[in-house]
């Protein structure tokens, strides 16, 4: 009896301790779901979802270093730099030698305009990792921008030699050649930064022109400038309206300015989306499934074009132009039939228009049609010189 | 001296008709092994039956790994991503591959005898269609193992005398020499899974070789969604550029990934993401400490040599 009383005493005073345990498991599996769904969150893009997750995990477990690191990865994504900064130095306070989460710190630090506290961050990043194409990139960036060219010179040619195509690095080279009076190198580096870069960028063009004027050759130096105020109006445009497109998502004019920019600077991928955006606020406009019919043609995505061409042509059935639209992208896949209809039909439809004729008598020639071919090759030519006396 | 013969003996009654045949005469296979006592009967019968379960064994064993001919084929791509970049050749010696991903009943034979509770895979409650540890292993038995870090699956493969597949490999095993773009060629096809809806498996796993089509060319199985696989290498994005630059005129010779990192690389993609993540080039990275429900593995070991 006595015994019995002692173990129901002992459990008594046990129930707090058993509870701990189970609240720390309960915990723990929260903690999990929090985590799971933050990397979920983060694989779609969702990464103010994702911040929410694992802040929440965070909460359950602080002192978890991956976690903290990832939160900061989805902050940066976010350009919350402040508390992605936070992030990172929770990360590295537990992990003080991860390479990745000093990189990003490093990042995040450049982007602070917080260049002296990069600088040894990203030393330490290529001590620890010394084939890290990103961290000397960044570091040598880190250097330009802190007027330290001679420093910077030897660190963007190493992150060269292990990213050997990366436009930004070379351009940033070029730059700190162009204020050591290295002229000729730095030319050469701008020239590659242009190889190598995105379409219409701008900056390398002004280096160009730098360079040019001061080794005395004003006219190559004119022409680079120009080129360069021609790209920074386009980006001024650019950047307007995707502001604008921000701040009114509704804005039919200001998405439709945007793609038609998005065209010119033949960002097809971008221009998709925004096509997308257009035909979701109004769905029954020919030009934007048009629009999009042709971002797809110029990504290589055929059957999306066709689909998108497809749907012009029925919201305007008596619109060459569409026809001729549909028939590229039919031909794209090979349907040499439903592309002679179509051809066939934009003719009909607007027959002074040379390059229909051209798109006809290529389809023809590559059926054996050589007569047809050669017919509609003449009238090509005729149409041509036609438009190009109107024009003068 | 006797000349024998192996024939077939004429007494049609006999139960083995198989013997030899001597100057004597016919005497029957099972004479010149055992005689006829009951204990030899018995020890012929008990041979036959550790033959036929050796044989069962060695073929299952031959089926689970998958040999991957020596030979070079191409990595990576210079039309996707830039951590794709550049399109090289590598050439891998022979070696074998999981024919599926590690299943929660093998692993589970590993974890029995494990004394390091570390080794214990990550319970998932909130999501029923996984579950906890101990649930899955019993009610999913041909489920790949999740919620298992790099450092598991790693002791795992060493508990089997095998390792986790370089990136190369994987990468090998999952594209072919024809640069598929998905293990089963170039167009999308509901033959993994993925998060898209059309395949079967909404939101949770399927067993492993549920998707026969969705099979590599050399016949290994899920190399496209359902987990993510953890490999052997560190995760570099600027690895394939500078690697393959002093190979630019011979391939690269059995790579192993970066000296150092903070990332292994995951391959495969999972059932929580989009097809395009799970195409045969595309390259992911994790901590490797971390267990999630989307990143299990397969095994990999290398095939000897022939003697010349």
């Amino acid at each position: 009896m006595r015994n019995l009383l002692t173990i129901t005493i002992f459990l008594w005073f046990c129930i707090p301790f058993f509870n701990a345990v189970a609240e720390k498991g309960n915990d723990h599996s929260k903690y999990v779901q929090h985590v799971e769904q933050g990397f979920a969150f983060m694989f779609q893009g969702s990464n103010q979802k994702a911040i929410s997750e694992f802040e929440a995990a965070l909460t359950l477990e602080p002192d978890q270093a991956e976690v903290l690191h990832y939160l900061g990865m989805a902050y940066t994504q976010e350009q919350f730099w402040n508390q992605a900064a936070e992030s990172y130095q929770r990360s590295l306070a537990l992990m003080p030698d991860n390479i990745e989460a000093l990189y990003s710190l490093g990042v995040v630090y450049f982007r602070l305009d917080k260049w002296a506290d990069a600088v040894p961050v990203l030393e330490r990043v290529v001590e620890l990792s010394p084939q890290h194409a990103r961290g000397y990139e960044v570091l040598g960036k880190s250097f330009v921008k802190l007027r330290q060219y001679v420093a910077a010179v030897p660190v963007l040619t190493k992150a060269l030699e292990l990213k050997p195509q990366a436009a930004g690095t070379y351009y940033e080279l070029g730059t700190a050649q162009l204020n050591l009076k290295e002229y000729t190198a730095a030319i050469e580096n701008f020239k590659q930064a242009l190889t190598f870069g995105p379409g219409r960028y701008a900056e390398p063009h002004y280096g160009l022109g730098t360079a040019y004027l001061r080794l005395g050759d004003r006219e190559k130096s004119r022409a680079e400038m120009q080129i360069y105020q021609q790209l920074q109006k386009e980006y001024a445009e650019y950047e307007r309206l995707t502001r604008l497109t921000h701040a009114e998502p509704k804005n039919l004019e200001a998405w439709t300015g945007l793609a038609t920019v998005l065209m010119n600077q033949q960002n097809y991928g971008q221009a998709v989306q925004t096509f997308q955006r257009c035909i979701e606020l109004a769905p029954n406009n020919a030009d934007f499934h048009h629009g999009l019919s042709r971002a797809f043609m110029n990504l290589n995505y055929p059957k999306h074009a066709a689909q998108a061409a497809k749907r012009a042509v029925q919201l305007r059935p008596n619109e060459a132009i569409l026809y001729n639209t549909l028939g590229s992208t039919y031909a794209m896949q090979g349907d040499q039939k439903n592309a002679l209809i179509a051809f066939q039909k934009a003719v009909e439809l607007d027959s002074e228009q040379p390059y229909y004729h051209l798109n006809l008598s290529k389809l023809y020639r590559s059926l054996g049609n050589q007569k047809l071919a050669q017919e509609h090759y003449r009238a090509y030519e005729h149409f041509l010189s036609l438009q190009k006396s109107k024009q003068k | 001296m006797n000349t024998f013969y192996l024939s077939r003996n004429q007494n049609r009654n006999s139960p083995i008709n198989i013997g030899i045949t001597s100057k004597r005469g016919f005497k029957p296979l099972q004479q010149w092994c055992f005689g006829n006592s009951p204990l030899s009967i018995m020890a012929r019968y008990l041979s036959i039956l550790l033959f036929g379960l050796a044989l069962c064994v060695y073929v299952e064993a031959a089926e689970e790994m998958i040999l991957i001919p020596a030979g070079t084929f191409t990595m990576g791509s210079d039309t996707r991503a830039a951590d794709e970049k550049p399109k090289h050749k590598v050439y891998l010696d022979a070696y074998y591959i999981g024919k599926y991903e590690v299943t929660n009943a093998e692993y589970y034979e590993f974890w029995k005898q494990q004394t390091d509770a570390a080794r214990t895979p990550e319970n998932f409650t909130h999501l029923p269609e996984i579950g906890d540890w101990h649930a899955r292993a019993e009610q999913f038995p041909n489920h790949p193992v999740v919620g298992v870090s790099w450092h598991d699956a790693n002791a795992y493969a060493a508990w089997k005398g095998m390792r986790l597949p370089t990136e190369a490999e994987w990468e090998k095993a999952a594209r072919g020499y024809t640069d598929r773009v998905w293990p089963w060629g170039n167009a999308v096809e509901p033959y993994a899974n993925t998060a898209a809806e059309d395949d079967g498996y909404q939101n949770r796993l399927a067993p492993v070789g549920s998707f026969p089509k969705g099979k590599s060319y050399y016949g290994v199985m899920d190399m496209a969604g359902n987990v993510w696989e953890w490999t052997a290498d560190w995760y570099s994005d600027v690895y394939y550029g500078y690697s393959s630059q002093a190979a630019a005129k011979r391939p690269k010779m059995n790579p192993t990934g970066p000296d150092v990192g903070s990332w292994r690389v995951i391959r495969g993609g999972s059932w929580i993401d989009k097809i395009a993540r799970c195409s045969t080039t595309f390259r992911f990275y994790f901590y490797p400490n971390l267990k999630t429900s989307f990143v299990g593995f397969r095994l990999a070991k290398t095939a000897e040599k022939r003697k010349k």
